[in-house]
């Protein structure tokens, strides 16, 4: 795939000093023993060192969000949908937190231990804003300084690359992910990674309407509707789906295909707090400058 | 053979057949030049523009207008040659389980064992699909093939695959996107490739069909005449059947489960005047370009801006159930099939002391798992303290799949009771599914609905659902085919709404998907309240209905003779079945085959006072999915399966061995 510009090591270091940094932070003294359900809240708790004892889809999370790691010891609680309490009886938890899209579990929950709610997606809310006032919050309740530098920091990144990539050529940017190799979503001005391109001075694609996430799944012809734009992919897709959508010859006329504006990232969590963020902001500074020097 | 077809000779006169086909033909292409003028442009400069609109109108629209026509005469050719084959009326990809297992061969091909990723699509599909015809026929081969039973065991090994195919989806957590995008047949292209592999296939089976044609016509008579035909009868039977199967295979391997099509194609093909076999085999292919053509560029045409209004399978399904349900009165001239009342040939001397040996088995159930299950070290027995601290995981979740287990073998008696069908049930007649569509429109009008708003969609969408069933079995004289073929036009109907809204991949899906699996893992002191409320509020007054039960399957003129107003005590009971299916289906899901089993276990165990019958049926219906419920906890710990699926699993393979073994022994 000649066309589209990998991460590269640059990145992959600065995976590792991340990754590094946060094993020395829970070597620290552990904190209560917190669980839960959310993989925004998941990320969070890992990212400032909180001592993590149960979450859930452990297996699919180390695949999507790949960072930050998941120490050996956190117990798997089965399915976001249908977490296994018992399991998360046994894991013995202080603190449990959970977010709105699982509210239904709380009532028992809260007979394992206090549960403590923080939404990050909320129709016609930031996830942005929400995630800097939960990773605060959080690092309040355990006491973590990490969490009130981890917001600071990714601001003071965000402003970096913005003045960074105010050298580039405006062009809009549509955050694309594949659902096989006809259909997309795409990630409008109000999901995560819409907020991130904001954050950074850049001008999402597209303007249709969303609902503070991913919209409907669209086909993969209406690429053609927004011929200006970068193509930005973020995995995960099915295997089969990006080999197909290459070779096809739609793919190939398209302008941001031919001109070489279509960026690969690596995985993301969609429903992401602000790691996943974090994530998608270095890999667009990378790939971007990359792209213009090269 | 219990029932020997003839040619539907005779059509009743009506409209002449050109008209409906005139009319199909004429929308197709008034729609297609509608989709050609408005459809819409690319913006920007004039000369990108108009190369994007190019790329657009060559390798987008144009070859999915091509793979509409092709997928379409594909299915409906597949639909005819079924019916013809098998001798039933009833017979098309999604009824023999076909769809539904190419679709879970391919989740688990694709998805699961990445193994099989360097086989081909298509060959996984055919294993899968043929895995699942073999399924069927073999479960019906001792009944001959009748077309009822048929027809159950392939809505039963469609349920079954088709909640595999769901398990499989969330326990990957890949709820949202690819799996039900293609699950709801959307037919987007990008290039002509589709076009390309598909377009052989279908002359390739355009042409063995017509050589096929001459023993087809023989088939029509019955076996011995055949015979002394000199048709080497199986040999034909098979390749026709391949032949069917690796059609709606490839159809969906490349495009997705297109609804109902298989079934409506010929239908319209006899609407439209088709008489004899070939003339049918001509039919059916056109009828099934036309009509997947046309839901193809309407569900573009309606669709905002580039975008479709739904997936073009589940717009299918959409048209194809009303469709089936206003041909029902002109469908004529098919076997006339009963299933007969399977009374067991055993009775029961002493049906208090059976009743109750069912409820202490039912209590000793309850006792086992309540006490046993996983931890992550292996097998645990709890007792003492940890039993009190697991209770209120494990109490709430048993109470809840009981009481829904109960009320659908309750609900499953009065249905079979009501329209005097003996496979009469909440998930046959479609009443299930009536409650997804109940809540999927409580999530489109509420966003956010509470669970007493969703219970309250859900009964509204049963109570409408089983109305209609009992209108159309009045109408049709209780005609056990009809009432299956009705049942299965409204479960399609219902179905295709929700899947609609599955595609849209957002938290509304993740409800709705939630709700399909049926999973009792939530439950909690709301659930368990409300099924033991409900289940004695609502099946405490069918004892006191047991008259209305015991006259109503005897027929309307009879049951006025004795004084019983028919109206008001169907609608009490219809009411009554309506909403207990909906707190059921709202605690276990839909997917559950309770409210068919538990009845006939019923019957079959030999208890033959209706009072008893009744009795029995809701104790085995609560120890069935309390057993099923257990085993979505310990299966594949941590993670748990919908209990939804587990008693489908288990209830539906037995059924379909009893009905088998019954036959034999009678």
């Amino acid at each position: 795939m000649p066309r589209v510009q990998k991460f590269t090591r640059r990145t992959l270091l600065s995976t590792a000093a991340a990754l590094a940094a946060t094993r020395v932070l829970q070597a620290q003294d552990a904190g209560p023993r917190v669980a839960t359900l959310d993989w925004a809240l998941l990320e969070t708790l890992l990212a400032i060192g909180a001592n993590v004892v149960a979450a859930t889809e452990l297996r699919q999370f180390r695949q999507v969000a790949v960072e930050p790691d998941v120490p050996a010891g956190v117990a798997d609680l089965g399915l976001r949908g249908s977490p296994n309490f018992e399991a998360l009886r046994f894991a013995r938890p202080d603190l449990i937190f959970n977010s709105n899209f699982y509210a239904s579990a709380d009532p028992l929950m809260s007979r394992i231990a206090p549960v403590e709610t923080h939404a990050i997606y909320r129709p016609g809310e930031s996830p942005y804003v929400l995630a800097e006032q939960a990773t605060l919050a959080i690092g309040e309740r355990l006491q973590r300084p990490a969490a009130r530098r981890m917001v600071e920091d990714l601001a003071d990144k965000l402003d970096r690359y913005r003045n960074l990539l105010a050298k580039g050529d405006g062009r809009p940017v549509l955050p694309i992910n594949l659902g096989d190799a006809r259909h997309y979503r795409v990630f409008g001005s109000d999901s995560m990674f819409g907020e991130v391109l904001k954050r950074l001075g850049l001008v999402n694609a597209w303007t249709g309407a969303t609902s503070y996430s991913a919209v409907a799944p669209m086909g993969i012809e209406t690429l053609a509707s927004m011929p200006e734009a970068r193509i930005v992919l973020i995995p995960p897709h099915p295997m089969d789906a990006f080999g197909a959508l290459t070779e096809s010859a739609f793919w190939k006329a398209l302008p941001a295909v031919r001109e070489n504006r279509v960026l690969m990232v690596g995985s993301i969590n969609p429903y992401g707090a602000l790691p996943a963020a974090g994530r998608f902001a270095d890999f667009l500074a990378e790939g971007f400058s990359h792209a213009r020097n090269g | 053979m219990p029932g020997t077809a003839s040619l539907p000779l005779h059509m009743p006169t009506g409209l002449p057949g050109f008209v409906p086909a005139a009319a199909l033909g004429t929308a197709c292409v008034a729609s297609f030049i509608l989709l050609l003028t408005f459809s819409p442009q690319v913006p920007g400069d004039t000369a990108t523009a108009a190369t994007l609109d190019a790329i657009l109108l060559w390798n987008s629209l144009l070859p999915r207008a091509a793979i509409a026509l092709i997928a379409g005469a594909a299915l409906g050719l597949s639909g005819a040659l079924l019916q013809r084959v098998l001798r039933n009326p009833i017979a098309d990809a999604s009824t023999l389980g076909i769809a539904s297992g190419a679709q879970l061969a391919l989740t688990l091909g694709l998805g699961v064992l990445p193994l099989l990723s360097g086989v081909s699509r298509e060959l996984i599909a055919f294993a899968g699909g043929f895995g699942a015809v073999a399924i069927v026929l073999a479960l019906s081969w001792r009944r001959g093939l009748d077309p009822v039973t048929v027809a159950i065991s392939g809505m039963i090994v469609s349920l079954i695959a088709a909640s595999l195919s769901v398990t499989l989806i969330l326990a990957r957590g890949e709820y949202a996107m690819s799996i039900h995008i293609w699950g709801a047949g959307a037919l987007n292209q990008q290039d002509w490739n589709g076009v390309i592999s598909l377009a052989p296939r279908l002359a390739a089976g355009i042409v063995a069909a017509a050589l096929l044609l001459r023993p087809l016509n023989v088939l029509a008579l019955d076996d011995s005449s055949a015979r002394s035909l000199g048709v080497a009868l199986h040999a034909v039977r098979f390749s026709i059947l391949v032949l069917a199967v690796w059609l709606s295979a490839s159809v969906t391997a490349t495009v997705g489960i297109i609804g109902f099509l298989g079934l409506a194609a010929p239908a319209i093909a006899r609407l439209c005047g088709a008489r004899t076999t070939g003339q049918v085999m001509t039919a059916a292919p056109l009828a099934g370009a036309a009509v997947l053509f046309l839901a193809d560029t309407l569900t573009q045409l309606l669709g905002p801006g580039f975008s479709d209004l739904v997936p073009t399978g589940a717009a299918t399904a959409l048209l194809g159930g009303p469709l089936l349900l206003l041909l029902l009165p002109r469908v004529h001239g098919f076997s006339s099939v009963t299933a007969r009342a399977d009374t067991s040939s055993r009775l029961l001397r002493k049906p208090a002391i059976a009743l109750s040996l069912l409820a202490a088995a039912l209590a000793i159930i309850l006792a086992l798992v309540l006490m046993l299950g996983l931890t992550d070290t292996g097998w645990s027995v709890a007792l003492g303290l940890l039993f009190s601290e697991l209770l209120p995981f494990r109490l709430p979740r048993i109470l809840a799949a009981g009481g829904a287990g109960a009320m659908l073998g309750a609900a499953g008696f009065v249905m079979q009771r009501v329209t005097g069908n003996p496979i009469a049930s909440p998930e046959v007649l479609g009443v299930s599914s009536g409650a997804g569509a109940g809540l999927t429109a409580a999530l489109f009008l509420f966003g956010f609905p509470s669970p007493a708003i969703m219970l309250l969609g859900m009964a509204l969408g049963s109570l409408a659902a089983f109305l209609v069933m009992i209108a159309i079995a009045g109408r049709s004289g209780f005609s056990a085919e009809r009432l299956l073929l009705a049942g299965i036009a409204i479960s399609a109907f219902c179905m295709a709404i929700v899947s609609m809204v599955l595609a849209q991949g957002d938290m509304r899906s993740y409800i709705l998907l939630n709700w399909m699996s049926g999973s009792t893992n939530r439950a909690g002191a709301f659930e368990a309240w409300t099924a033991m409320i409900a289940l004695v509020v609502l099946s405490a007054p069918l004892f006191l209905m047991i008259r209305w039960l015991t006259i109503l399957p005897l027929g309307t003129g009879l049951s006025r003779s004795v004084g019983l107003g028919v109206l008001p005590s169907r609608l009490a009971l219809a009411i009554l079945a309506a909403l207990m299916t909906a707190i059921s289906s709202f605690l276990v899901g839909p997917l559950s085959l309770t409210g068919l089993i538990a009845p006939h276990l019923a019957r079959l165990l030999g208890f033959r006072r209706l009072q008893h019958q009744l009795a029995a049926a809701i104790l085995i219906g609560a120890g069935v999915l309390i057993m099923a419920d257990w085993l979505s906890r310990i299966v594949i710990y941590p993670y748990q399966v919908p209990v939804g699926l587990f008693a489908a699993l288990i209830g539906g393979p037995y059924l379909l061995w009893l009905l088998g073994y019954k036959e034999r022994t009678a």
